[in-house]
């Protein structure tokens, strides 16, 4: 063990009257367990289930994306107070926590103790996923400027979400991209599910040794079951991205885009429609149907 | 009767002792080697006695003796609390065949990192008993009137208070743990030693409080008659610096040596605070 460890201590040793974060630290802590699970792990349960119904079909996922979007000019203020700003809190307050960590697995290789460590690798993990693939699907915010001149030629924003499972399929074609889905996909689904775990000795729900040892079975089980599920979600959209499945999908979409347009129940929206490379592939396809 | 375990073939002549000196406050620590003559049923106190018997470096330089606090000598003060290879434990439970069972090469000896060092291995744990100072970690019982027989006690509660009452506040629990970071501070010229103290103390108290101070709070609390003042102390546990800067690693359970059920009582303390906070919000 080298002397300098000792430099990594961290102290908050000032006179300076105590700041905003400490006064309110106990506040803040339960907000950041309590926001970890709802809404922000409540989310991501339900975001990986419904990615995962590509699996039964494009047209599946395609109805579930329809139902999510039919919250027209709300679904932006959802996302924002919902889904957003609870998980830019949760990962700031985050890093903070991180940030007053000393981990010392080499010298203490207790279980509980590499849970302690993983919990603040993944969470590190999770925050650079997460922002990289809402970039990359969604492109932060929607303002066609910042879109057009910023997002597009750096590659992000390509879901569009009435040709739902076909343009996420094919923004997750290179190696590159799924390698970086499956572990960011995997670090988030440890995270929440330690992170129950955890929050459980936080609010004092399991208490007792057995108790505790109880809840991370049933916290480990949870996560293997949502890890599954991510994977699923993950590679089944994948699949839908690429040769004859593309096509089906497309077709599939299509069909469901001019129904809602007939029915009025929908207007033309390029934006969220897409188009490019897909559209001049299938064009002949559509011509075949009609 | 444990070093007769290992066969008389296996045992050395002499083993390497290293050990992370330090001549005063906030000087540069230095690594120094002694080499010992082994002897079965050592400790390291008996180590360190040698050590300071030879006053020699393994370079056959002359040296200063170690220093070094101990007291009871069984594992109940924790005056000898220090990091032997690496870990945090007593020095006097340490037995020196145990150590080289696992570790041939020799034994490593350094103070505990979280706590000021004075001198070599001896540190100043003040930061203990001012946590305790934190919680009120007492039961108050003043005046001189006989105020009668207090509240009755349960077999049941008493058999969980008990093993809370062993801890000796000897900080293997905080010297183990992630999320409990040194303070360490400095007298200034101007500074009298009260001024001292007392900026001393202020930086304590904001600083994490750990897990012995969280467990004794919960000894009190769940005390008859403590648990007349429970909300002074789970209001302190939730001031800056308290019960929620734990992370959950639980070292500090797998490192107690008297195992006391360190995380039970920061479970307790958790859901106690749960309960307190929505009152403290609520009813006011």
């Amino acid at each position: 063990m080298p002397v300098g460890f000792r430099a990594k201590d961290m102290t908050r040793v000032q006179d300076s009257p105590p700041s905003f974060l400490v006064r309110h630290e106990f506040l803040i802590r339960r907000l950041h367990s309590l926001s970890g699970l709802v809404p922000v792990g409540a989310f991501m349960c339900v975001h990986l289930l419904v990615n995962a119904s590509v699996l039964e079909s494009p047209a599946a996922f395609q109805k579930n994306v329809y139902q999510i979007h039919s919250l027209g000019s709300l679904l932006p203020v959802v996302e924002w107070v919902f889904i957003f700003i609870p998980i830019l809190f949760h990962a700031i307050i985050g890093v903070v926590i991180v940030m007053g960590g000393i981990p010392n697995t080499g010298n203490y290789p207790y279980a509980a103790n590499r849970r302690y460590t993983l919990q603040r690798v993944t969470g590190m993990i999770a925050f650079v996923f997460i922002a990289i693939h809402v970039f990359h699907m969604h492109g932060w915010i929607h303002q066609d400027t910042w879109l057009e001149k910023v997002v597009r030629p750096l590659g992000g924003a390509e879901f569009h979400p009435y040709s739902a499972a076909s343009s996420a399929g094919l923004a997750l074609q290179s190696y590159v991209m799924v390698a970086i889905y499956l572990i960011g996909v995997l670090a988030c689904v440890f995270h929440l599910a330690n992170g129950i775990w955890t929050m459980g000795i936080t609010w004092g729900v399991w208490i007792s040794p057995k108790a505790q040892k109880r809840a991370s079975n049933v916290c480990a089980i949870f996560g293997l079951l949502l890890a599954i599920v991510g994977v699923g979600a993950l590679f089944g959209m994948r699949a839908d991205g690429a040769g004859e499945r593309l096509i089906e999908a497309r077709q599939v979409e299509d069909k469901m885009y001019e129904h809602k347009l007939e029915s009025g129940e929908l207007k033309p929206n390029e934006h969220k429609r897409g188009g490019g490379e897909v559209t001049k592939s299938e064009e002949t396809s559509q011509v075949s149907v009609e | 009767m444990i070093a007769d375990a290992t066969p008389a073939s296996k045992k050395p002549s002499s083993f390497e002792v290293r050990v992370l000196r330090q001549d005063a406050p906030g000087e540069p620590g230095y690594w120094e080697r002694h080499q010992i003559t082994y002897e079965p049923n050592l400790n390291v106190i008996s180590v360190l006695q040698k050590i300071a018997a030879l006053s020699t470096t393994a370079d056959g330089k002359s040296t200063t003796p170690v220093a070094w606090d101990c007291n009871c000598l069984e594992e109940v003060c924790g005056a000898c609390t220090m990091l032997v290879n690496g870990r945090t434990r007593q020095a006097c439970s340490a037995l020196v065949d145990r150590l080289l069972e696992d570790n041939p090469a020799g034994i490593e000896l350094q103070p505990m990192s979280k706590f000021p060092v004075l001198r070599d291995l001896v540190v100043d744990r003040t930061r203990m008993y001012r946590a305790l100072e934190r919680v009120k970690a007492w039961i108050p019982v003043d005046g001189y009137g006989d105020r009668g027989a207090g509240p009755k006690e349960s077999q049941e509660g008493q058999e969980v208070r008990y093993p809370l009452s062993e801890c000796m506040t000897c900080g293997c629990c905080v010297e183990a743990c992630p999320q409990f970071a040194k303070v360490e501070l400095f007298q200034r010229s101007d500074e009298s030693d009260a001024e001292f103290a007392e900026r001393k103390n202020r930086a304590y108290d904001q600083a994490f409080i750990g897990a012995a101070a969280i467990s004794q709070a919960i000894l009190f609390n769940e005390h008859p008659t403590g648990h007349m003042n429970a909300d002074e102390r789970l209001e302190a546990l939730s001031a800056p610096g308290g019960l929620q800067v734990c992370g959950n690693a639980q070292n500090c359970v797998a490192v107690c040596p008297k195992n006391i059920p360190l995380t039970t009582s920061i479970a307790r303390a958790g859901r106690q605070l749960t309960g307190y906070m929505f009152r403290k919000f609520f009813d006011r």
